[in-house]
């Protein structure tokens, strides 16, 4: 009661921002857990049914192939989404040019904020078989024939993966830039006093500096990758929709489309449940409460 | 003092927050409720609010034109509601929530049985079959009737229009330059499609044109047609059947594969959604599409507003003929109205459903509004210059009732397009699981046609899926 009297206009400031979680985060929650339970109809009775929605997902076949696109996918975007962003911005960060490297990080960045509308439709057309640039500059430089990126399903999934890597890098770029630029300089210093290379400099002193950093981009992106959803419904086709259509897809086809509203709102509550045990393992094997 | 004074502004300004953030369908509730109380003074006698995807103005300002008329012609005070995207998306949503329209349209027979299995529609079978309107055969010829009917005889919608067909749509003036005949058997297609390829029939001396491009499976039925395989569900002595998913289908996905290969198909057929099906055929890069029958008339038309001089001609043609001279063609699911369960205005509903199927409501829906696209002196149609560019359809391009002809004529190739539909065209059967059926057929329907995967291969593994998916009997 103390502290609400004492930081009582921060806490009021707080208020519409609670409230919106509550209204818009915590309520449908609460509602999906219930449905989840129900025979839900459109209109009318809406009897309770106990497990029997979770049962249903967990004997679906497409359920469990859904799940297995979305580790690959997944697994992919956050192995790629790491790796990429954190060697731009070492890359980056040995760049003497000051414009350079703010007209870089400009153009990293733009893809995050292009809806995936904008970027599906763009990479649909790139992608093209006979028009786009990327199988015209593969026929003229390797001689290589058309390749349909998009309806075969090997590439198709290689895509998804790529794609959103690109899309999202200058984000993860700009957090790993933001905490090089903090790494105390005197340990630099202290480094090539010692004789250090650059490569030994990124080695022993950027890297290490950086695991915080590091800790929790790769737990924002564990939280998020099994509700990927919007490259795969901009990007996907009938051709390879058995290989890409991920956990979403599947709650958005049951729940939506088939108007299976109860089974859908289960099959979201399995992919709640799915992240909080990933999280939880990519803690533990981050060691993320552990100070450095 | 101070402390108390800074929490107060502060809650004041984070409520202020609040307020605005809210929606501002309150406001304007309140604003149309101003609006009909100074109006005239005099109470309306009937309200409607309406879900529509097509029905309506193509504007907000015409849309308000749109609803005035409606009170002009029924004295019903209307509200018609036309979401932008994801149509779909906000039906469910307006169900779920118990959100109360009195009308909403729809143009999937599969979604109609979702809604009345879930208790959503209301029965209109006694209402359909004592109204002198909808039960006349020259309004609505008996037999249309039972697509809307459920499997125990009950009608729960009313047409909005008459739906038509797809087909193969031919660019007639290339067959006349290039001195083909209109294609009747597949072998005679694969030569007309051919020539297209490659006798360079735009005449710009470039090889940059197609014989034909669809929108993935949609829709092949024009070809499929000379097999003898119709699309979705099949019932075979009670059994379900996929036709598309038989040993039948084989040589059909070969024949497609042989097109691709040989560049004469646009390889962009897996990607393509139907607008950039139809962009390559009126920017004469493709000879043959798939698409409607209204779409005859359109494409003709739009050509011909571009450039008055156009040689550009598109024509319907029938199917491949199949082994035993049959025909296949698609019929489209139909639009139509259902009254919601929880419609509280179904009276004004039903008098709304019969005006709609009226003259009046078929001018409305086809030419649309009085003084607006069109003028009347004497019984004189003229299109004004947006109704020109309305391309008369507010939502009825076409209709069932015999007794209301159309001033104008039909656009070009249309009405030669609705012979072939009338005289070949069936509905396409679609069971529950057809939408997962639909996703094993099309994955590995495109893989062969594409040449990904041998036809043989492609046609196993699928029947293989949807055996094992309990989604056909044999």
């Amino acid at each position: 009661m103390r502290a609400i009297r004492k930081y009582g206009v921060l806490y009021a400031m707080m208020l519409p921002v609670v409230i919106y979680f509550i209204i818009y985060g915590y309520y449908p929650l609460a509602r999906g857990l219930q449905i989840s339970f129900q025979d839900y109809k459109l209109m009318g009775e809406r009897p309770y049914i106990g497990f029997a929605n979770y049962a249903a997902v967990w004997h679906d076949p497409f359920f469990w192939k859904a799940l297995g696109n979305t580790v690959v996918i997944g697994g992919g975007i956050l192995v790629f989404g790491f790796v990429a962003p954190l060697v731009i911005a070492l890359s980056l960060n040995e760049v003497m040019t000051a414009w350079f490297k703010k007209t870089a990080q400009m153009l990293l960045y733009i893809p995050h904020l292009l809806s995936w509308v904008v970027i599906g439709g763009m990479w649909i057309f790139l992608l093209s078989p006979d028009t786009g640039i990327v199988n015209l500059v593969l026929h003229k430089v390797a001689g290589i024939e058309p390749i349909h990126f998009l309806a075969e399903s090997t590439w198709a999934r290689w895509v998804m993966i790529l794609v959103s890597t690109w899309k999202d890098m200058g984000y993860s770029c700009i957090l790993f830039l933001a905490a090089i630029v903090s790494i105390n300089p005197s340990l630099y210093e202290a480094a090539r006093m010692d004789g250090a290379t650059r490569w030994q400099l990124v080695r022993f002193v950027t890297l290490p500096q950086l695991k915080g950093t590091m800790k929790v981009i790769i737990l924002l992106n564990t939280l998020g990758v099994l509700r990927i959803f919007d490259q795969v419904f901009v990007l996907r086709n009938p051709s390879t929709s058995s290989h890409v259509d991920v956990l979403m897809m599947y709650t958005f086809q049951k729940g939506i489309m088939e108007m299976q509203v109860g089974v859908g709102a289960a099959a979201s509550f399995f992919v709640l449940v799915f992240t909080l045990i990933l999280t939880l393992a990519v803690r533990t094997l981050t060691r993320f409460d552990e100070v450095e | 003092m101070k402390r108390k004074s800074g929490i107060l502004m502060a809650t004041l300004l984070a409520g202020s927050l609040l307020v605005t953030a809210c929606s501002s369908s309150g406001g304007s509730d309140t604003g149309k409720a101003a609006e009909g109380g100074a109006d005239t003074g005099k109470q309306p006698e009937m309200k409607l609010r309406i879900l529509s995807a097509n029905v309506g103005g193509k504007t907000p300002d015409e849309m308000k034109q749109f609803e005035a008329e409606i009170k002009r012609l029924t004295g019903i005070d209307v509200t018609i509601e036309k979401p932008a995207s994801d149509y779909d998306q906000k039906v469910l949503t307006v169900l779920g929530s118990g959100e109360k329209y009195d009308l909403i349209e729809l143009s999937d027979l599969g979604k109609l049985d979702q809604f009345v299995g879930q208790g959503a529609v209301t029965d209109l079978s006694d209402f359909v079959k004592g109204s002198s309107t909808l039960s006349d055969p020259k309004v609505i010829p008996t037999a249309e009737w039972d697509q809307l009917k459920d499997k125990d005889g009950k009608i729960h919608a009313v047409f909005t229009k008459f739906q038509g067909g797809t087909m193969p749509i031919v660019r007639k003036d290339w067959l006349d330059k290039l001195h083909l005949q209109e294609p009747k058997t597949l072998d005679e297609y694969y030569q007309v499609l051919k020539a297209f390829k490659e006798q360079d029939p735009d005449g710009n001396g470039k090889n940059d044109t197609y014989g034909l491009s669809t929108s993935g499976l949609y829709d092949i039925q024009g070809f499929m047609s000379a097999a003898g395989l119709k699309y979705r569900y099949v019932m075979k002595d009670g059994k379900r059947t996929i036709p598309y998913a038989s040993d039948e289908a084989i040589p059909m996905y070969e024949w497609f594969a042989k097109l691709v290969k040989e560049g004469i198909m646009d390889p962009n057929f897996v990607t393509n959604d139907t607008g950039k099906m139809r962009n390559l055929f009126l920017t004469d890069r493709v000879g043959m599409v798939t698409y409607w029958d209204a779409w005859v008339g359109m494409f003709n038309n739009l050509r011909k507003e571009q450039d008055p001089n156009t040689t550009f001609q598109a024509e319907a043609i029938a199917s491949a003929a199949g082994p035993d001279g049959n025909i296949l063609m698609r019929r489209g699911d139909p639009d139509f109205w259902i009254v919601p369960q929880n419609a509280p205005h179904v009276e004004a509903a039903e008098k709304f459903l019969e005006f709609w199927n009226s003259k009046d409501g078929i001018t409305l829906g086809s030419l649309g509004i009085k003084d607006v696209d069109y003028t009347e002196s004497g019984g004189q149609y003229t299109l004004t210059a947006e109704g020109k560019e309305h391309n008369m359809d507010h939502g009825v391009p076409f209709w069932y009732n015999e007794n209301v002809k159309s001033p104008f004529d039909k656009l070009p190739g249309v009405e030669a397009a609705q012979e072939l539909v009338k005289q070949h065209a069936t509905l396409e059967l679609a069971l529950p699981g057809w939408p997962d059926a639909e996703k094993i057929v099309q994955n590995y329907a495109l893989k062969a046609m594409s040449g990904e995967m041998p036809a043989a291969d492609a046609v196993k593994k699928m029947r293989e899926e949807l055996k094992s998916a309990n989604l056909i009997d044999e």
